[in-house]
């Protein structure tokens, strides 16, 4: 019987295989784990359904469609759309955007279904697979199979060959490797990391097409259950290291096996509810703490991404207030003059803000993302529920309920002491399912499905069966946790954290204990979680374990993002939200499904301002602001560069327009590549004032300066890495400057970025072929690489490193190379060696600009040489006029 | 500080409202529903809206009762979310102002405690706990989820029994989902079968709720040797879904399953369109609680007539039936209290040894069914594609639950 089972879960657990390696491969190709995936396979089944029983086309060809056609154009679409802005969001905006499709997309796929009044999709019924309906059985070695189950299998097995020799085997997968290891440095070698993620995506959506056609005939057109399948997929993934298809695709093969041997043999589990259907969610946290490991960040720090900037810091705080002044006002108002129904709506919003506080500190302060608060809303919940019943008085029930939320808090946030960043993240996913599946089928515990009653929380003179009392209560309790968050940023604490989140290993060295600060940020917002959790049952009256599934946790998350998760303010919003759009849904007569379609086009608003609605308000008016004062400004051209970096502004006026004109030789025809004007900078601050500088052909220039004078700032813009507010790049008389960096690159621009222009994570050979088709003449010239040519990048020596970042333009020399501090850490040796590579390609007639704050080896080789300060090429000349006077002048601002 | 002064100054204008004539004038009585229209899984009671519509309709044309006729506001969607029966439960009594709620058809219905806080009877039928202990629900089935050591059904083995000529000899075995809900359904429906005289070989729960499970074989294998190595002479389901059904019972006739197959869902017109579904299901005995569609009943004729005036060429469907009877009890009710109508009067009616028969759902006896299900039950079976009524509604003695 054994023998039966493995040989049946082998081939079911296939579809757990296509899935995960889905979801792998969107994950490693674009960073973003996207819990979409399974509403993508969804919609899939869907329109396979429907071109199948509407269309009446065959099984076949209506798969095809779905699978092959549909699901990828969908990936494209929703790359456009979303994806492209949410790889450069920060993963509270990323996790949030793809739960916002997780609801979005089946709601509106049912609601298309709808309009065009198509075949109702059931999700209670199983409709017809690919194969022959109904499916035929066969028995192979004791094992019972049916053609659908063939028919997946092979279908995988198939499907995971050619997506292992794509990404192995195919420029195509070596350029999707090479964007995965280093985006910017991919650009650099004209690779369009934007259409290679577009390709991921289209892929990644395929397989979760051909995952939801094969599943269909066994799940049906249930979104949920799309859903669950994701989850134990998920797992494969996860043992997969998301990273290794073929070892996702076994993981998964694994988990049907591993399924069956449970559902065969562990009949003593049964008294435990929940338990045996667990044991992929258990896997998948077990994976999670085993395997995955982060390697880049510790002590769980999620976000990477900063805060945006302040813009109402010049807004009196009278003026900063007052918004949410009257609005308390106007609440207070509505509460004692607004009907019960109206104020009861009102108060549950704010049980939800309460709640939704709770993601401020543990996402806006502490910078993780939880998935699980809506468990620990639970937990506290039912422990209340329970300490009562069992005799407690309320307020005593009320503290071990909010006091156990914590201590569960408290056991999450220790494995998140090893975990970083998205695997944080997926293991209180995993938690908060696990306790939805086990902890609160504990009948004990939540007393079945009759849940516990709770009675009015009584003050003497008032108790909460009358919303006016909630709400007032609540808003005391919301000003309460605002005034901790107050306390706890600007507190040692609060400050060891945010030291903690932005530079780890900084704080680490000053003494800070970043996990400690994490636990206690964890166990706090676990409290505040539960405090609201309790709030709800007794508002409600009742607490039962379905009340605040973990879904409703995700969805949470969400909305709060939506309005900005840094500030209690969101909460608070987010929470009055969450309760009024469906309040006025249902009284516009809107369908439910409208309601869960704009919520995923949230997930759209948030890809482009990942820091939420009022954030993004903040910084219209700044905007706005600003727009005015430059249309008062006389100054006009010159107030319309975004803000100056204030201390280096006045002088850098002083200096008259133009100041080098520049040098005699400079307008020389010839120039290969020339700047003319540049301005570019970051964000706010101008970086480069007006920058003109040219190279010619077989000519080395030697850009010099100061730290700080601008000079990487030039490579990039060069390179085409950063954008240009004014000013153009030409590239042999072409106006390129609005050419993306991977078009310049491929136009023969070549960047060597500071730092090691290497991809860590792919082998010596498959670096030299991002640049070329051939790398044998790099082997002959360079035989060090040619023995280590199966070695990982990341594994070279730092002299190695920079060998093989220049090696690619020695095998096929670019027109411009742009080296920015090449010999910045190398020994001397190496340091010559690289000089060398200079001069040969310089005899090979390109045009080098080398980037150096080291004047001494660059000068030696330089043709001429320009000197930056303060953003501007202040001198430019032949290597022959360069004397002591000139490097002072330069480097120290003497004149 | 001001939080307190707040606090005070609620306490004083507190409880102005709750008189127990909401919903009420002299010429008509306002009742709406709560339903889930839409879920998830796509599962929908919506067609109880239907059938409570049909039966107010004729209570309307037959002039109303006691002079009043009945304001059918229809039914709020709680999408299978508690928290949003909840809402919808307050929203239909403090904004829409009803009598009561008829008819409530959730299976996570979330607003019991708000109604029976606030005294607002409510009528539907579900097999979850929210219809126990209550003084307000009036589930037209009772109670599905007694306590230990209230009654518990026995109609459901004591049928099949009837229907197979005898219980002595034969096995049983039963199979549910690893849930609490399903697990205690589990307990309550062997003990059925047990009381009637089957021998119990196996109760399974290991098959997960959330969605069906990739590979039957596990589960099959369980059920084709459990009695004794051989398979046994009953399978009975609680499995909530015709999906699961389906894939088990397709399983379970490819292992060469020859025995009796026997569920609570899979009374369903709708599983006839799919060839696939109808020939899994072929053999199937269904146990509706209320009288087979196929009944040759006058109630059963009466209930068609009702839908097909307001739904002309409807398939009917037992959610249909579900909202049609729950507002039979609801306007029985209503007769019976009089003329002079709150509803402390009517719950007082309600609760004071209310007993009401009907050959549509057999029996309610209020209070008792508060606390224990009515007994009753009827048997259908899938036989060449077309329902067919095994046994009709008949009522059975409740033991006390193990």
């Amino acid at each position: 019987m054994i023998l039966g089972y493995l040989l049946s879960g082998l081939v079911t657990g296939a579809i757990f295989a296509v899935m995960g390696s889905g979801l792998t491969l969107s994950y490693a190709a674009t960073g973003v784990f996207n819990f979409a995936h399974g509403a993508v396979g969804f919609l899939a089944a869907l329109v396979f359904y429907q071109l199948n029983l509407a269309a009446g086309l065959p099984a076949w060809l209506a798969g095809l469609l779905a699978a092959g056609v549909f699901a990828p154009a969908l990936g494209y679409l929703l790359h456009l759309a979303m994806f492209r802005g949410l790889a450069r969001a920060g993963e509270t905006a990323q996790i949030v955007g793809t739960i916002g499709l997780t609801i979005a997309l089946p709601a509106l796929g049912l609601f298309v279904v709808d309009l065009l009044g198509l075949p109702s999709a059931d999700g209670t019924t199983l409709p017809r697979g690919l194969g022959p309906h109904p499916a035929l059985g066969f028995e192979v070695l004791g094992a019972r199979l049916d053609t659908d189950q063939l028919i997946t299998f092979c279908f995988s097995a198939v499907a995971a060959l050619g997506l292992w020799a794509f990404m192995r085997h195919t420029p195509y997968g070596l350029r999707m490797r090479a964007s995965v290891d280093r985006r910017r440095l991919a650009t650099l070698r004209g690779i369009d990391v934007d259409a290679t993620s577009a390709l991921a995506w289209m892929l990644g959506s395929g397989l979760a097409g051909l995952a939801g056609v094969l599943a269909v005939p066994m799940l049906g057109l249930d979104a949920t259950a799309y859903t669950v399948l994701l989850f134990a997929s998920a797992t494969a993934a996860v043992f997969g290291r998301l990273r290794s298809i073929p070892w996702t695709f076994a993981a998964g093969l694994a988990l049907g096996v591993v399924q069956n041997l449970v559902a065969g043999y562990t009949d003593f589990l049964q008294e435990i509810t929940g338990l045996r259907t667990a044991v992929p969610v258990i896997l998948l946290f077990a994976g999670l703490v085993l395997l995955n490991r982060s390697r880049e960040r510790v002590a769980g720090s999620a976000a990477e991404d900063a805060p945006p900037p302040d813009h109402l810091a010049g807004v009196p705080l009278w003026r900063r207030r007052l918004p949410w002044v009257a609005g308390l006002v106007a609440l207070l108002g509505f509460t004692f003059a607004g009907s019960e129904y109206y104020v009861g709506l009102a108060a549950q919003g704010l049980v939800l803000a309460l709640i939704f506080c709770s993601f401020v500190v543990v996402t806006g302060i502490g910078g993780m993302v939880n998935l699980a608060q809506a468990a620990f809303a639970s937990m506290a919940a039912l422990t209340c529920g329970w300490a009562f019943s069992a005799g407690w008085p309320l307020f005593a029930a009320i503290v071990v309920g909010v006091l156990a939320a914590s201590a569960v808090g408290l056991l999450v946030a220790l494995p998140a002491l090893r975990l970083g960043g998205r695997v944080l993240t997926l293991a209180t996913l995993a938690l908060a399912l696990l306790a939805d599946q086990v902890l609160f089928q504990v009948d004990a515990f939540s007393n079945g499905t009759i849940g516990w009653a709770l009675p009015a929380l009584g003050f003497g003179f008032a108790d909460t069966s009358d919303p006016r009392v909630r709400v007032v209560l609540l808003l005391t309790l919301i000003g309460l946790v605002g005034l901790l968050v107050r306390n706890l940023e600007r507190s040692a604490s609060g400050r060891a954290i945010l030291a903690v989140r932005s530079a780890p290993a900084a704080a680490t060295t000053s003494g800070l204990s970043g996990p400690r600060a994490k636990i206690v940020l964890f166990a706090l917002a676990s409290a505040i979680a539960g405090l609201g959790g309790v709030l709800f049952a007794v508002s409600k009256g009742s607490i039962t374990a379905t009340d605040l599934p973990a879904f409703s946790g995700f969805v949470w998350l969400a909305v709060v993002v939506l309005q900005g998760v840094r500030r209690i303010g969101g909460a608070v919003l987010g929470g009055l939200v969450a309760v009024a759009v469906p309040e006025l849904l249902a009284t516009w007569g809107v369908s439910a499904q409208v309601g869960a379609i704009l919520f995923g086009a949230g997930g759209m608003i948030l890809a482009k301002h990942p820091d939420g609605v009022l954030a993004q308000l903040a910084e219209s008016r700044h905007r706005r602001r600003q727009a005015r004062a430059v249309a008062a400004d006389p100054l006009g051209p010159v107030a319309a560069t975004p803000e100056r970096a204030t201390a280096a502004a006045p002088s850098a006026f002083a200096v008259p327009a133009q100041p080098v004109a520049a040098a005699p030789n400079a307008s020389v025809p010839e120039a290969l590549f020339r700047l003319d004007g540049v301005v570019a900078g970051y964000a706010d601050c101008t970086v480069l004032r007006g920058v003109d500088l040219d190279v010619r052909p077989g000519e080395v220039v030697a850009l010099l300066g100061a730290n700080g004078a601008g000079k990487s700032t030039t490579c990039a813009v060069a390179a085409g890495d950063r954008p240009v507010s004014a000013g153009r790049v030409l590239l042999d008389g072409l106006d390129v400057t609005a050419w993306p960096a991977h078009r310049r690159a491929r136009a023969g621009v070549l960047l060597a970025p500071e730092g090691r222009g290497v991809f860590p994570g792919l082998t010596v050979e498959e670096n030299l072929r991002t640049w070329l088709a051939e790398p044998d003449a790099v082997y002959e010239r360079m035989p060090q690489l040619a023995a280590r040519r199966t070695v990982l990048a990341g594994a070279l020596s730092g002299g190695e490193q920079q060998l093989l970042t220049l090696a690619p333009a020695l095998a096929r020399p670019p027109r411009v190379l742009i080296a920015d501090e090449p010999s910045l850490g190398l020994a001397p040796m190496i340091v010559r060696q690289v000089f060398e590579v200079f001069a040969e390609l310089r005899e090979r007639g390109v045009a080098l600009l080398l980037v150096e704050e080291k004047a001494t080896e660059a000068l030696a080789i330089a043709d001429r040489v320009a000197f930056m300060r303060l953003g501007r090429v202040v001198w430019a000349g032949p290597r022959a006029e360069v004397d002591g006077d000139r490097l002072t002048a330069a480097y120290l601002g003497v004149t | 500080m001001l939080a307190v002064a707040l606090l005070a100054g609620c306490a004083a204008q507190q409880k102005s409202a709750g008189g127990g004539t909401a919903g009420v004038t002299d010429t008509s009585v306002k009742v709406g529903g709560v339903l889930t229209k839409t879920s998830a899984s796509g599962y929908s009671t919506k067609d109880a809206e239907i059938g409570a519509k049909a039966r107010f309709e004729r209570a309307n044309a037959e002039g109303g009762v006691n002079g009043r006729k009945i304001e059918f506001v229809g039914a709020e969607d709680d999408g299978q979310d508690a928290a949003k029966g909840d809402a919808a439960a307050k929203k239909l009594v403090q904004k829409d102002q009803v009598f009561a709620l008829v008819p409530v058809h959730a299976p996570n219905f979330g607003g019991a405690a708000f109604l029976e806080q606030q005294g607002v009877p409510w009528f539907g039928w579900a097999t979850g706990p929210q219809w126990c202990g209550t003084k307000t629900g009036f589930g037209y089935s009772g109670c599905l989820a007694p306590k230990k050591g209230a009654g518990s059904q026995t109609w459901w083995g004591s049928q099949m029994a009837d229907l197979l000529g005898g219980a002595s000899g034969k096995t049983v075995y039963v199979q549910t989902t690893d849930s609490s809900g399903s697990k205690y359904g589990g307990t309550t429906i062997s003990q059925s079968f047990q009381a009637a005289g089957f021998k119990l070989v196996g109760l399974n729960s290991g098959l997960p709720a959330a969605a069906p499970p990739p590979d039957w074989l596990p589960y099959v294998n369980k059920i084709m040797t459990s009695n004794g190595g051989k398979a046994p002479d009953v399978l009975v389901s609680i499995i909530a879904g015709t999906k699961f059904n389906v894939g088990l019972y397709s399983a379970l006739k490819r292992a060469g399953y020859k025995g009796v197959l026997t569920d609570a869902t899979s009374y369903d017109p709708a599983i006839l369109k799919d060839p696939a579904s109808a020939q899994a299901l072929e053999g199937v005995v269904a146990a509706p609680m209320f009288e087979p569609f196929e009944s040759t009943a006058p109630e059963i004729a009466a209930f068609k007539a009702d839908v097909e005036k307001v739904s002309p060429g409807a398939t009917l469907t037992q959610h249909m039936a579900i909202g049609y009877w729950a507002a039979d009890i609801f306007l029985d009710m209503l007769k019976k209290t009089g003329k002079d109508l709150t509803r402390e009067k009517f719950l007082a009616t309600g609760n004071g040894s209310y007993t009401y028969e009907n050959a549509g759902f057999g029996r309610v006896q209020y209070p008792k069914d508060h606390n224990e299900p009515n007994g009753c039950g009827a048997l259908v079976r899938l036989e060449g594609g077309a329902f067919q009524v095994a046994k009709s509604m008949k009522c059975f003695d409740n033991v006390p639950l193990k």
